[in-house]
């Protein structure tokens, strides 16, 4: 017998029906490796973390952004950067200025050559990291400083992200129109729906029984 | 969607004692003062486990939840509704992306999870645990169980936990649309011909003792409890959002002259709580447990697309991939 369901897509299937033995454990990176994502809410603003997806690849990460991202809100543009290439500092607390608790490192690696990295700080607990800007350095540990040359003393900043530029998948200029929402979706929207007007109608015409 | 139905149970990282206790009071001072915790700061193993438990079953409830609806996508009446039933449940899937990622910070992989909601280990809300025989019964989902929900997700995204937050945030705008969304769908069959009244009533009727188990039986009151709500993790007591959304919604089913299958249910004036018939706990307890008319199905449905999606993500798979937790 195989399971039947109220659902006729379900009853196609053709599951078996009763108990399943259990699964093995998923294996690692079944799930894929994570992308962090920020968006931009409009012309000329500053871009801001959104959340990560998991994706196979960077063309997908993008796809599943787009889709998780501004599916439902207003955006003007895209970066994602892989969870990997992301340097974190320590947090510090409410109030608190991170970059007066770091003490400049030795670089891990270096180039050659000054190379741009992205700078994001997160101003608050709870909010989300905005871009702040780019500095050029030979390594993480100098875009740091850098940063905190150039953005350091602009209140205060709990927490930094440094990622190198070209980790950073940005959304082009000549693909705007991508983030243009089609009107006929409006049916998506809470605003879409008048339901008083029903309601006050029916409850017009059933006056006599409403107690 | 969620409900509470989650009933935060003592754990052998009760004892706080094993806790350094300089890092506690630092901790414990930071929640106190009203900021966030982020997912690299100390925290005590209750608060990890508890956090993970929680945000893992509301991911879970989240892309199970969509089955009942998604079930009538095909058989929406009109256009309109079919590409507004669709949206609704790609944005509860959604919900489960955020969720499962906010849980991940904590250092449980999708994985662990995926696997452990398919094991029947990891619990979802038990309602999506009926079946939605018509589309009255999506109807009622749409609007009273993400009505619930929201109760629950409006409190818990003033809770401590970040990631959690910020989540939760993205979430309830979202919401807002389901609700909007699921009320229209009621009062259309409710003002609608006599067969639409009857056919909402009788979803209402299936659905209301289901509904009123949502969040979960009476939180017994333990240091346990304490501690949690002290950490913000828990926001509200289950009986006070159970006495919040009977405040919101009662109403709202009364002015469309439907009646609530329970005779025993009124607001007491004296006391401003509402009064109930108790609902059927050990039917909650065994449907929980796995023994309720859908629990089987939505775990075949679930297993099934996860093993039929399998070769495609080993295909894509890049091997040179590197497991990192999500940062925020
Ligand atoms: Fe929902
Ligand atoms: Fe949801
Ligand atoms: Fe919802």
């Amino acid at each position: 017998m195989s399971l039947t369901s109220l659902d006729p897509r379900v009853t196609r299937l053709n599951l078996p029906e009763g108990e399943a033995p259990a699964i093995e454990p998923k294996p690692e990176l079944d799930q894929f490796e994570t992308y962090e994502v920020f968006h931009q809410k409009k012309e000329g603003a500053a871009y801001t973390y959104v959340g990560p997806v998991h994706a196979p690849n960077e063309e997908v990460a993008f796809l599943f952004a787009k889709e998780q991202y501004s599916r439902r809100a207003a955006c003007t543009g895209m970066w994602i950067a892989r969870t990997e290439h992301i340097q974190v500092t320590p947090y510090a607390g409410d109030g608190e200025n991170v970059y007066d608790m770091v003490r400049a490192q030795d670089p891990t690696e270096q180039s050659e050559q000054p190379e741009p990295y992205e700078i994001f700080h997160l101003k608050k607990r709870g909010k989300a990291h905005t871009h702040a800007g780019r500095v050029m350095a030979t390594s993480y540990q100098e875009a740091l400083q850098e940063a905190r040359n150039q953005y350091g003393d602009k209140g205060p900043i709990v927490n930094v992200w440094v990622v190198m530029s070209k980790h950073v998948l940005q959304s082009a200029e000549e693909d705007k129109d991508m983030w243009t929402t089609i009107p006929e979706k409006k049916y998506r929207e809470a605003i879409a729906y008048k339901v008083m007007d029903k309601i006050t109608k029916y409850k017009e015409e059933h006056k006599t029984t409403a107690s | 969607m969620y409900g509470g139905g989650n009933v935060f149970e003592a754990t052998k990282f009760d004892d706080l004692q094993t806790e350094d206790p300089v890092k506690l009071a630092e901790f414990e001072a930071r929640i106190a003062r009203g900021e966030k915790i982020e997912p690299n700061d100390w925290m005590p193993q209750l608060y990890r486990k508890q956090l993970i438990r929680m945000i893992e079953q509301h991911a879970h409830s989240e892309i199970i939840g969509a089955l009942p609806e998604g079930t009538w996508i095909t058989r929406a009446p009109g256009f309109r509704r079919k590409m507004a039933q669709m949206a609704k449940v790609q944005d509860e899937v959604g919900h489960a992306q955020l969720l499962y990622s906010a849980a991940e910070t904590l250092g449980k992989t999708r994985e662990q999870m995926l696997t452990d909601l398919i094991n029947g280990k990891s619990k979802y809300s038990n309602v999506f645990n009926y079946p939605a025989f018509t589309w009255a019964d999506s109807n009622i989902i749409s609007w009273l169980i993400d009505a619930g929900a929201i109760v629950n997700q409006m409190a818990n995204a003033k809770g401590s936990y970040g990631p959690y937050s910020r989540a939760l945030e993205r979430i309830c705008a979202e919401e807002a649309f389901h609700l909007k969304y699921g009320h229209d769908a009621v009062v259309h069959m409710a003002t609608g011909t006599p067969k639409q009244r009857e056919m909402i009533q009788a979803a209402l009727n299936r659905w209301w003792p289901p509904i009123m188990t949502f969040f979960g039986p009476s939180d017994k009151m333990s240091t346990h409890t304490e501690t949690l709500m002290r950490w913000k993790v828990k926001m509200a007591s289950n009986d006070e959002c159970r006495q919040q959304f009977l405040d919101m919604y009662v109403p709202k089913i009364w002015e469309l002259g439907l009646t609530v299958p329970d005779p025993n249910l009124k607001k007491n004036m004296e006391t401003g709580q509402w009064e109930y018939t108790e609902p059927d706990w050990d039917e909650f307890k065994r449907v929980i447990n796995g023994d309720g008319p859908c629990n089987a199905e939505r775990l075949a449905v679930r297993r099934t697309a996860e093993e039929r999606g399998a070769w495609v993500r080993r295909a894509l798979l890049n091997p040179k991939a590197k497991y990192v937790r999500p940062l925020a």
